[in-house]
């Protein structure tokens, strides 16, 4: 007697598993990072605990989460419109480390004087104009000659890191403050910085919230992205139809890049108000991927899952406060991250195991035990 | 005449349901050995379930199988091969790139390590001669015609010890000449007591071919009779119910010398796929209220001239005129806009785009015009009134209004595609295998929408391996081989012995 494993894609998902799934997920990564976390002698118990104290328990650690799920939903809506086309846009890390730059410089740039709606609105203009150029340098080359847009924005994330490196680090430029013993940017005026909203939240979580909300609503209801859509369900049909791929390809990927660049701005404006390549790079745009991911590409999910995750990422720095190693604390989020966005499988495939008897495949005419 | 023995085959009360719908409704089913048993139904009367379930991919809901009197489960297509039933599909499950031994040996159980190829081509060979099956072991797959390749697989099939064996639409592929070898086969398999499920849509094939025949109508039994004891009306009457059934429209010479084409091409040559050319200085006209059939075996080049025609596909040399406009170098949308509507071969994944709703995709060429979206803006009002409004017209069902339009059967996705295509716009009709697959009345829907064209004037140029549609739609009709235009006929000239071997390029015509 075998033991056969089928697997099924299901038509839609029934509701109870749209919720199931997740909290079910959480527990499965909850008692193996458990598991770890004795074996590594500490007390899961304590550990979850401080997890979710620092997180989601309270006012100043909600906000705490909030700030990080900003970028966070920015990075996933970058990623969720191009994978909606089927394409891979992989480079919304290195698109917010230009967004970063560009408002950074023209934050300083600017008379420090300037009305602040002047100076926020000149700043995340320029960051997500940067994001799109750079998107770009990735997009013309895919819409026009089929080069893997995998490869390139992949790459060109490790430019704009040694860009930014160079202009802090390796250089006395123009962003670099002289005046600061290690090397930092120049802080952004008071006039650049995005108001606060309580706590250290700023207004950069409506910014991305509202996107989401109108990147759904571009989605559902207008041409442009009836057209996204069909070229993402099949190229031959929307080639058929008369579209126009390459020109899409293009405005998508600079869309994707500008939601990217807008982030790093943002970042810059809201949070750590001057270029600092070791703030600004923290694989925001990464993560976006696995937001995308999770969220099923649907830009209203993003929202939420975003603010999961930086949960999950914000309370890792209150369990090394416990004493649990920084490697453990790693590993834990990276299995939570793993157990959730695996549970997806399960919300879109039915498994079925089933004994199959061996050899003969007569039965007794038994009823099928499904 | 099968009466005193037991069937080898018996399916009682199968009951398989999708999403809540059932496919297949306690339907009952016997095959006896050494028998030629017709399987005929419109599309979505259930055959194809019936066949999937035989062939161990579905698992019914409900009801029994019995081989030889035992209740079997069938699991897999491995316990169906197992069981003796070997299923023949329309698409070939063969590798291209490997020869007939090989692809012989795959999927084969028990071997042994060391892969014994001159031994499996002794075999083939020698069960090929018992069956009239003419195959080359060696040769690859790749280099064999349609025909060659189904008898590939019927080998394949009797080499796995199949004792029943279901060819699902068998001739849909083949050229005339090759369905009389196929069905040669059929007759010599059936002598050796194999037991043939024949899924046809083809009135004359099972009439001619079968011992018995059972009509499936929406999933339920419509009839089990004995062939020879039956007519073409009755079993029409059968497959289509109370329904009447459509008349075709009546053949009559259209031909309008005096006005201007609609559609011209003149000295086409495109490159194929695979870089040869596939079209080769193909000329013609269509007119005013004209139809011209454009017969051959696929892969004749008809898919290149149709896309080149569409703007799909860019071409070598000569040139394409929609009216009076140049419209070689010009894109799909511009060429549909100067009045080219097209249906083609493939409706799932070209003709419609499979994850969108039937509203979405029956405003895939209009989205971005009033009244379907303002300033961008998609008005969903707009969209579901007109996707009401055509659903009802063309009869489209099936559809429900949130659901992609890949769970629609292929006469309602076809519909569909007619739907949007006729009622834009447009002078010319470019068809390209409109009814294939379709079941009889869905094809008899099609062609009367295709004729009703001629009426309002358009012209329509109609690819279709079928001869029947071709010769009962055509005004005029070109025959296309290896990528020429190698003979053309009229109502008049017509001889369809010599147009089927002009087809699969026996003869050539001798101007």
């Amino acid at each position: 007697m075998t033991i056969r494993l089928s697997v099924v894609p299901r038509a839609a998902p029934p509701p109870a598993l749209r919720i199931g799934v997740p909290f079910a997920s959480l527990l499965a990564a909850g008692v193996v990072g458990g598991s770890i976390l004795v074996i590594a002698g500490n007390s899961p118990l304590d550990a979850y605990e401080t997890m979710f104290d620092a997180s989601l328990n309270g006012l100043r650690p909600l906000m705490r989460t909030l700030t990080l799920a900003t970028p966070l939903i920015l990075t996933g809506l970058a990623a969720a419109i191009t994978f909606r086309m089927k394409i891979w846009n992989i480079g919304a890390e290195g698109q917010l480390y230009m967004g970063a730059i560009a408002a950074s410089g023209l934050a300083v740039a600017l008379p420090a004087s300037s009305p602040r709606p002047v100076m926020l609105l000149s700043i995340l203009l320029a960051g997500a104009g940067a994001g799109a150029v750079w998107a770009g340098l990735a997009a013309i080359p895919k819409a026009y000659l089929n080069t893997d847009e995998v490869i390139t924005t992949l790459m060109l994330n490790f430019i704009a890191l040694s860009l930014m490196n160079y202009l802090i680090f390796g250089s006395a430029s123009f962003w670099r403050d002289s005046a600061a013993t290690f090397p930092t940017g120049k802080a952004i005026p008071e006039s650049a910085e995005l108001p606060v909203l309580s706590h250290r939240l700023h207004y950069g979580v409506l910014i991305a919230v509202v996107s989401a909300v109108v990147l759904w609503w571009v989605l559902r209801r207008t041409s442009w992205g009836f057209e996204l859509r069909t070229i993402g369900d099949s190229r031959k049909a929307s080639r058929y139809a008369g579209m126009r791929v390459g020109p899409k390809v293009v405005s998508v990927l600079a869309l994707s890049g500008a939601l990217a660049g807008g982030a790093g701005a943002i970042e810059i404006s809201g949070v750590i108000k001057g270029l600092d390549p070791r703030a600004v790079a923290a694989e925001l745009g990464f993560t976006g991927i696995v937001v995308a991911a999770v969220a099923r590409l649907n830009p209203l999910a993003v929202v939420p899952v975003a603010t999961f995750l930086a949960a999950i990422v914000t309370s890792g720095s209150s369990l090394q406060r416990i004493g649990i190693e920084t490697e453990i604390v790693f590993l834990l989020q990276g299995l939570i991250f793993l157990f959730v966005a695996a549970g997806d499988f399960f919300l879109v495939n039915k498994v079925i195991l089933r004994p199959r008897p061996s050899p003969a495949l007569v039965d007794g005419g038994e009823p099928t035990d499904e | 005449m099968h009466t005193d023995e037991e069937p080898i085959l018996q399916i009682r009360e199968l009951t398989k349901s999708f999403y809540g719908v059932a496919a297949n409704n306690r339907v009952s089913f016997d095959l006896y050995a050494g028998e030629v048993h017709g399987l005929l139904g419109e599309n979505g009367a259930g055959k194809s379930t019936l066949c999937s379930i035989l062939a161990g991919l579905y698992r019914p809901d409900s009801g029994e199988v019995a081989l030889d009197g035992d209740a079997v489960t069938l699991r897999s297509p491995q316990d169906a091969a197992h069981a003796g039933i070997g299923m023949v599909y329309q698409h070939f499950r063969l590798v291209s790139s490997m020869t007939v031994a090989e692809n012989m040996i795959l999927g084969l159980e028990n071997q042994s390590v060391r892969l014994s190829l001159r031994s499996v081509e002794t075999k083939v060979a020698e069960i090929a001669g018992g069956y009239g099956l003419e195959v080359d072991p060696g040769a690859y797959v790749w280099q064999l015609s349609v025909g060659e390749q189904q008898r590939v697989e019927i080998l394949r099939q009797l080499l796995r010890g199949a004792r029943i064996m279901i060819l699902d639409e068998p001739t849909a592929v083949l050229a005339p000449q090759e369905c009389d070898k196929l069905f040669v086969v059929v007759r010599q398999m059936a002598r050796q007591g194999h037991s043939v499920v024949l899924v046809s849509h083809k009135m004359e094939e099972i009439l001619a071919n079968t011992d018995r025949v059972t009509v499936l109508r929406q999933g339920r039994n419509a009839a089990t009779v004995a062939t020879s004891e039956t007519s073409a009306e009755e079993l029409v009457t059968m497959v289509i119910g109370g329904d009447h059934f459509p008349e075709p429209g009546r053949l009559t010479a259209r031909r309008q010398d005096g006005t201007a084409a609609v559609l011209a091409v003149s000295g086409l040559r495109v490159t194929g796929d695979r870089g040869p050319l596939a079209v080769d200085g193909v000329s013609f006209e269509v007119r005013p209220g004209q139809i011209v059939g454009v017969a051959g075996v696929a892969g004749n080049g008809q898919r290149e001239l149709q896309e080149s025609i569409a703007g799909l596909r860019p071409v070598s040399s000569g040139s394409v005129w929609i009216g009076d406009r140049d419209v070689t170098s010009r894109s799909p949308r511009s060429r549909s806009r100067a009045g080219l509507s097209y249906v083609p071969e493939d409706r799932l994944g070209t003709g419609l785009a499979s994850g969108l709703t039937l509203e979405e995709n029956l405003v895939l060429k209009s989205y971005n015009e009033a009244p379907y979206s303002r300033w961008g803006v998609l008005s969903r009002r707009a969209i579901a009134s007109m996707a009401d409004k055509l659903s009802a017209q063309f009869d489209v069902r099936g559809a429900r209004a949130k659901m992609p339009v890949s769970s629609m059967s292929g006469g309602n996705l076809q519909k569909a595609v007619l739907a949007r295509e006729l009622t834009r716009p447009h002078t010319v009709l470019l068809a390209a295998q409109p009814t294939r697959g379709l079941d009889l009345a869905a094809s008899a829907a099609v062609r009367s929408h295709i004729l009703s064209e001629t009426a309002k004037g358009r012209g329509v140029l109609l690819f279709s391996e079928d001869l029947a549609e071709i010769t009962e739609l055509s005004d005029s009709i070109l025959v296309m081989s290896q990528g020429r235009i190698v003979g053309s006929y009229t109502p008049e000239t017509l001889d369809v012995e010599e147009l089927g071997l002009l087809m699969t390029g026996a003869k050539v015509e001798i101007e």
